[in-house]
């Protein structure tokens, strides 16, 4: 059986991952002292990745419940890099500070995407009909 | 076998009522790129079994007729989010690109029929590749051009076959000239320039088969000049 729900809350999940392990990929490089030339073509990749980032992370958190946790270190990281030549220059206490909340941004996202995996693989070998039924006896006593 | 398709869309957060069709049908592999270059580059690295674009009539074609000057045989639809004009349609029948509309009654049914017609595991290349073939190999070694430029200076008459995910292509050598290339509907030029660009896969040779049919006039040195030229314009457009 398929839950569309799950299905639609692990397509945004991937979005949110794919974009969230680009803009490292982007930052590592502007990291990077070895490879000087940042060009302009990169400089509006970045650009082009935090305006993605910025306009649908509030959405897809919201709809994955976990906007009070992530929301703060997500915007941290976004406003801490505005392009890849300011994360070159931002000093090392920073760049700690940036590397920290996208991993725990980025750990975090992982670990919801393994949950709604889980909870695919297991709805997967279930029928509807057993997948209501357990719903049904799953249903906690009313209070009196 | 899923159906695995590469969709082009550049908000897929928020415009996402296709996504959310095929995630309900089930049973299409689905890989999302925002731009025609990251499209590109994907396409270049991997097989997909169609190409699906999304976005405004003038823009999805457009971009549909880019990719098709370098991907000749990738089935490639667009998924309009409104009626096209006459002239768009006309462009995208000419580049043998479908349209579907988003607003269309049927959309969904639409949507469906068209991409699982893409599929092509019933189609899968047989192995059979026979150790008495002359020479044997693989396209991650060696690329087409690499081994049809050695073949036509060394003036061999025969049948090339290539075997790929994509499917099977031949090409056919006489005297050290190209006489004839197939692939799947495609003939000619546009099978050499096909099959150019494929990365994975293997080759075979068979010495002195030789084609009764010629779809190929132009010398080798004249198609591989082109066919480079076509392929480093694709890799330009993927890094872009």
């Amino acid at each position: 059986m398929r839950d569309k729900e799950l299905e639609r809350k692990l397509r945004l999940l991937n979005i949110q991952l794919d974009n969230w392990k680009k803009l490292h990929d982007l930052i590592a490089y502007g990291l990077d002292k070895a490879k000087p030339i940042i060009s302009s073509e990169q400089e509006r990749q970045f650009t082009d990745l935090r305006a993605n980032l910025v306009q649908e992370t509030e959405h897809i958190l919201g709809e994955l419940k976990i906007l009070a946790e992530l929301s703060g270190k997500t915007m941290n990281v976004l406003q801490r890099a505005v392009s890849l030549r300011a994360v070159r220059e931002l000093p090392h206490d920073e760049v700690r500070r940036l590397e920290t909340e996208w991993n725990q941004v980025f750990t975090k996202l992982g670990i919801v995407q393994g949950q709604l995996k889980a909870a695919r693989k297991k709805l997967a070998g279930q029928t509807a009909v057993a997948y209501y039924l357990s719903r049904l006896f799953r249903r906690p006593a009313a209070a009196h | 076998m899923e159906t695995r398709l590469l969709i082009l869309n550049p908000d897929p957060v928020f415009e996402d009522r296709t996504l959310a069709i095929l995630e309900s049908a089930g049973g299409f592999d689905v890989q999302i790129v925002r731009t025609l270059s990251e499209a590109v580059s994907v396409l270049l690295g991997e097989n997909f079994d169609g190409f699906a674009i999304e976005g405004d009539p003038a823009v999805a074609v457009e971009q549909a007729t880019n990719a098709r000057q370098h991907f000749p045989s990738l089935k490639i639809v667009c998924l309009l989010a409104s009626r096209a004009e006459a002239q768009t349609v006309a462009a995208a029948k000419q580049q043998n690109i479908e349209l579907i509309a988003q607003n269309q009654t049927g959309f969904r049914s639409a949507l469906e029929r068209s991409l699982r017609s893409f599929d092509r595991s019933g189609q899968a290349a047989a192995e059979g590749i026979d150790p008495c073939h002359s020479l044997i190999g693989n396209l991650n070694q060696f690329s087409a051009a690499e081994i049809l430029q050695m073949s036509c200076l060394s003036q061999r008459s025969g049948r090339f076959t290539f075997k790929s995910r994509r499917g099977t292509s031949e090409i056919y050598l006489q005297h050290g000239s190209v006489r004839h290339a197939q692939f799947g509907s495609l003939e000619g030029e546009a099978a050499v320039a096909e099959i150019f660009r494929w990365r994975q896969g293997r080759f075979f040779f068979e010495e002195g088969i030789i084609s009764q049919v010629q779809t190929v006039n132009r010398p080798w040195a004249h198609l591989l000049i082109d066919n480079l030229q076509k392929l480093d314009e694709t890799l330009e457009l993927a890094s872009v």
